[in-house]
């Protein structure tokens, strides 16, 4: 019972914190989400039952901006872990045999995305940027923020900023797995990409599982390289979720209405969250 | 044994040249905005880019002398935000880890709860935190961005302790508490001085992981508490874009947790390997 009572106090710190911070938000969520309210009448919000939800779940904007959410994630996810598998394999050796050749290949994870967005805002200036000035010598003059170019530039940065993250875990699990197994592979002649395919690959399922479930949770809700490099346009074609949800707030003022479409957003991502928990991690560890 | 055979100088060659490209292309973006900072503003615009020129510090004289620009306050408030958010984090998950690991306590409940506000967008969360920051005067302080940076830190910082916890022998406890050690003097004396690689992992990738945060700055904060992150975006903006002193301002906003991170390289890889892993 002494025990107890400790356990108790140890926990008592994070448990309160945790009732404050993550309680009031969500009771104000639902609160204001059954509201009419507008940034002036924030004190006396009438209440009108679920039209905000009706509102949002009518809305063709909402809706797309969770597609693009959804196809960003899948997309940036998937390149990350060819990209990332490939290089793990490829430049083991090397990255056994010199460290601190990792540390240059993992520094865009210290970068925040933030500036990660203005730096290439910077690159893709039509004037100052390297990257049209190169293109341009070849003759070559797209624009690569405008609507034919502009949603696989945004994948492409997501790609850019995380591959190194997925790399890390992967080359992590590769070397976790056991010498014998590839020896005897090599003994028995087995070619190198029979080996990747047959004892590589499957033994990595888990740790490819799990780095595609983080990879994915993250991209799904982008906002910040999005926000500062093309603020979700032109138009609304590189709206996310997480702009989407912004915008509605603080620049159109629709509170009750955002805040319906994040309580959507958010019970969307907890289904997703439990079908992946279900089904791809539990399959990864069996 | 032969599993470690040698490539051979092809293998060498092939596999030293997919790091270079690799390497170039990932790191391009922070190369470039390093060389556009030492530009002077006619080198910033000729085309094609040149490469070899002569440096120059007046961008950075610029952005950090400026009064209207409030530079340095920017950088002080993510180092306060950054630093206070980590501590935070850390006193809260320690403890708690302890309780969850070694008495069997509240893991059933916190630990689901604490993975699903990993897994959440952030910006389901900023909406209501706008209004209670407005309600309890926490807009725009930087008090408030602490706060939020423990609250975004808190996941993964309550899972590795959990992991470093369930790594130290027991026994040691046992014979502090036969000994007659009350609980905090376990902590401190046990604990803390045991852990301490992985207590070093977690506030190292928790300062970065704040540093970096944008979302909730960018919602609540407007002038005195404002992050670099958000700094350096707004800078962009207000100045019709001169390269110059906003390549200097990034690179100034991006040096301190690159720093942070190349210094202890080896335990932010095992904060994020372990991170993913035990998460």
């Amino acid at each position: 019972m002494h025990r107890r009572r400790e356990a108790w106090w140890l926990i008592a710190p994070l448990a309160i914190f945790m009732v404050v911070w993550l309680g009031f938000p969500f009771l104000s969520n639902l609160y204001y989400s059954l509201s009419d309210v507008t940034f002036e009448t924030l004190g006396s919000p009438t209440l009108t039952g679920l039209h905000n939800f009706a509102d949002a779940a009518n809305s063709a904007a909402f809706w797309q901006s969770l597609w693009f959410s959804l196809r960003f994630a899948v997309i940036a996810t998937t390149a990350q872990i060819i990209i990332a598998l490939t290089l793990a394999i490829a430049l083991r050796p090397l990255l056994e045999r010199y460290r601190f050749l990792l540390a240059i290949l993992i520094l865009p994870l210290m970068i925040s995305p933030a500036l990660m967005g203005i730096m290439y805002k910077l690159m893709l200036n039509e004037f100052v940027g390297v990257v049209p000035q190169y293109l341009a010598l070849f003759g070559l003059y797209p624009n690569l923020l405008g609507p034919d170019w502009v949603v696989t530039v945004v994948i492409a940065i997501e790609v850019l900023q995380w591959t190194p993250f997925a790399l890390l875990l992967l080359l992590t699990a590769l070397q976790a797995i056991p010498d014998e197994l590839l020896d005897a592979a090599y003994v028995d002649g087995a070619k190198p990409r029979d080996q990747v395919r047959r004892i590589v690959l499957p033994l990595m399922g888990p740790a490819i599982a799990i780095t595609a479930f983080i990879r994915f949770i993250d991209s799904f809700r982008v906002f910040d390289h999005i926000y500062v490099l093309t603020g979700g346009g032109p138009g609304t074609l590189t709206t996310s979720s997480s702009i989407f949800i912004y915008r509605a707030f603080f620049q159109q003022g629709r509170l009750g209405f955002a805040i319906a479409s994040s309580l959507i957003l958010m019970a969307f991502s907890l289904l997703l969250l439990w079908a992946t928990m279900r089904y791809v991690l539990k399959g990864a560890r069996t | 044994m032969s599993r470690k055979r040698d490539p051979g100088p092809i293998g060498w060659t092939w596999r030293w040249l997919l790091f270079a490209v690799a390497a170039l292309i990932l790191n391009l973006p922070v190369v470039f905005t390093v060389l556009t900072s030492f530009k002077t503003n006619a080198d910033i615009n000729a085309s094609p880019p040149v490469w070899l020129f002569a440096p120059t510090l007046q961008h950075y004289a610029e952005v950090l002398t400026t009064p209207t620009l409030n530079f340095p306050r920017y950088l002080m408030n993510s180092f306060v935000l950054a630093a206070a958010g980590t501590a935070i984090a850390l006193v809260l998950a320690v403890p708690a880890a302890y309780a969850i690991v070694r008495m069997k306590f509240g893991g059933g409940t916190i630990v689901p709860i604490v993975l699903m506000l990993r897994s959440l967008p952030l910006v389901i969360f900023a909406i209501p935190f706008y209004f209670m920051f407005q309600w309890l005067g926490l807009l725009d302080t930087r008090l408030g961005l602490s706060i939020i940076a423990a609250i975004i830190n808190l996941p993964f910082a309550l899972l590795f302790a959990i992991a470093m916890v369930r790594d130290l022998p027991y026994e040691i406890e046992e014979a502090a508490r036969v000994d007659g050690a009350g609980i905090g003097m376990l902590l401190w004396r046990i604990v803390l001085p045991l852990g301490r690689p992985m207590l070093i992992s977690i506030a190292i990738l928790s300062f970065i992981y704040a540093w970096n945060e944008f979302l909730f700055g960018l919602i609540l904060t407007t002038r005195s508490a404002t992050p670099v992150t958000v700094g350096a975006t707004l800078f962009a903006t207000s100045f019709g874009i001169r390269w110059g002193p906003t390549s200097a301002a990034m690179v100034l906003s991006l040096l301190p947790p690159m720093l942070v991170g190349l210094v202890c390289f080896r335990y932010l890889t095992r904060a994020l390997t372990a991170g993913a892993i035990k998460g």
